[in-house]
């Protein structure tokens, strides 16, 4: 596998520098700490701020929701590993306007350990917390048991939700309420079709033969549900969207905001013919796409594949994704 | 005890406790993934030289945060995060507090151990650190003096730890053994044991026999 790197071990670092030299009108560094991006005007007075954070890897998840309308900050790991609680913290202190940070990222326990001790941390400083976890991978844990699922490219919508609520003024506590409610409301399935290489030991991160495919992978590439030959783009959406559609008990005349999201290594034609058949499938049933986005919103750098989310919609909920929002990676209004 | 005593046992022990780094490392990567030692002596040093800059005048309360605050960021692992939580949440005990006994340095054991339970979503005889953490707080708050609470907790945690080896793991990635983690001792409770036993060989002078 060819890559376009220097260094593997300066990869983090110089894909961070890159990240600043190129968008210092919406992200800065706020100490000495290049491991931690805020959006250039944190912190914002007397308005919430949110911290995400996890491993680097999955532009453009994490680092890429950073800006106005969006996350306030976020703590950078290593490739597929957790920051620090202490970049966590300073992150926390960059952005705190005085009215509390949300601590919103993903439910993997690296990053929980980290965040929960930041959280610590914040207390001793006076700097109120709260934390929610994206956890809408519905193919790592069944519905009975979905506070322990992972989360994966569905934390967009409680990113751009929440983001709203705290630009908006909300506090804390109903920042932290209507991220929860986006979680809870959000349900994600996808399908690997290839392997992964680290930069570091420029090893494929787990092993999937040609011709098969992984139903319900996660964006490290750990395994799903099925692991079996790969089908047509109109089988896969007839396998992913069903299970979406019963999680969130969908009916006809319920509205949703579906994402199509890319792996890395998936072109946006493809994805366009994942949409087409995902909205054939929801047409059919009487479910009404009141929002659409397809394109790459969490990746695991180069593997190839897609998932599939939808959004159950209320009115509050579709406000908030219709504010204004900008960061390098994503602008709305 | 009060705080510059403290800062100097707490550096003496810690200078004690990396000669285990080696043993604790063997037990971790027989049921982790060997970290632990690296953990133990990065995390140890890295609290030694917080503590060398602190003032005389440091709290207790203050000084267990700023090793708790050392500790998780020399080495940022699971452990360390929830050693580091343990140490602020005992810190929330001696708020107020210019100087600590043997029941003090109890409660601040036992809000440790429940802090690492809650976090880590552990209990009692799920094979983890906690196994020797909470007999050695019991010893600590039953006893008349710091000697005698030191040499019972040392004792407490020392069965413990013994009791471990035949425990399944069901907490972390030892937890994926299952049943072939029985037999093994566990590192974590054995690190808590000979953070104790670092205590008493750096501080003799806490004990009855000195």
């Amino acid at each position: 596998m060819k890559k376009i790197i220097n260094d593997p071990a300066a990869f983090v670092d110089e894909f961070v520098d890159g990240i600043l030299l190129a968008h210092p009108d919406l992200l800065k560094v706020p100490g000495d700490d290049r491991r931690i991006l805020v959006r250039a005007d944190a912190p914002v007075a007397g308005k919430v701020g949110i911290v995400t954070g996890g491993g680097s890897g999955h532009l453009p998840l994490f680092k890429g929701y950073v800006g106005a309308g969006l996350c306030s900050g976020v703590a950078i790991g290593n490739v597929f590993s957790s920051p620090s609680s202490q970049q966590v913290f300073e992150a926390t202190q960059a952005v705190h306007g005085g009215a509390g940070v949300l601590y919103l990222y993903g439910n993997y326990g690296g990053d929980v350990f980290n965040f929960d001790l930041a959280a610590d941390l914040a207390e001793l400083e006076d700097i109120e917390t709260r934390t929610v976890l994206g956890r809408d991978d519905v193919a790592s844990q069944p519905k009975e048991r979905k506070t322990d699922r992972r989360g994966v490219a569905g934390i967009f919508f409680a990113y751009k939700a929440a983001g709203a609520a705290a630009e908006r003024g909300d506090s804390l506590e109903q920042v932290a309420a209507v991220a929860e409610d986006v979680v809870e409301h959000t349900a994600t399935m996808g399908i690997g079709l290839s392997p992964t290489i680290l930069p570091t030991t420029q090893q494929p991160s787990f092993d999937l033969p040609d011709g098969e495919m992984e139903i319900g992978i996660g964006i490290h590439g750990e395994p799903g549900i099925h692991r079996g030959p790969l089908e047509t783009a109109d089988a896969i959406a007839d396998r992913l969207v069903p299970a979406l559609v019963a999680d969130l008990g969908l009916a006809d005349g319920d509205r949703v905001a579906v994402l199509v999201n890319g792996m890395g290594a998936t072109p946006l034609e493809e994805l366009y013919v994942l949409y087409r058949r995902v909205h054939q499938i929801l047409a059919a049933q009487g479910v009404t796409i009141a929002r659409r986005y397809v394109g790459e919103y969490a990746t695991s750098l180069e593997m190839a594949g897609a998932s599939i989310s939808l959004l159950a919609l209320d009115d509050a909920r579709l406000a908030l994704l219709d504010a204004p929002a900008r960061s390098p990676f994503f602008q709305e209004g | 005890m009060r705080a510059p005593d403290m800062n100097a046992a707490v550096r003496s022990s810690l200078a004690e406790l990396v000669g285990y780094a080696d043993e604790l490392r063997d037990l971790d990567q027989a049921l982790g993934d060997g970290d632990l030692g690296i953990t133990i002596s990065l995390g140890a040093e890295a609290v030694i030289a917080a503590l060398e800059q602190l003032p005389e005048d440091t709290s207790p309360s203050l000084l267990a945060r700023e090793c708790a605050k050392a500790f998780a960021n020399a080495n940022p692992s699971t452990m360390a995060a929830l050693v580091a939580g343990g140490l602020l949440a005992g810190s929330k005990v001696w708020t107020d507090r210019d100087e600590v006994d043997v029941a003090d340095a109890g409660r601040f054991v036992r809000a440790a151990g429940e802090n690492i339970a809650q976090r880590g979503k552990t209990q009692l005889g799920d094979k983890t650190i906690l196994d020797a953490i909470m007999p050695a707080a019991d010893a600590l708050e039953a006893a008349a003096d710091a000697g005698a609470g030191l040499e019972a907790a040392i004792q407490a945690a020392g069965r413990a730890v013994v009791d471990t080896r035949g425990l399944q793991s069901r907490r972390g990635r030892a937890s994926w053994l299952q049943e072939r983690s029985i037999g093994l001792q566990d590192p974590g409770a054995t690190a808590f044991w000979r953070f104790l036993e670092s205590w008493h060989a750096a501080s003799p002078a806490t004990t009855p026999h000195s």
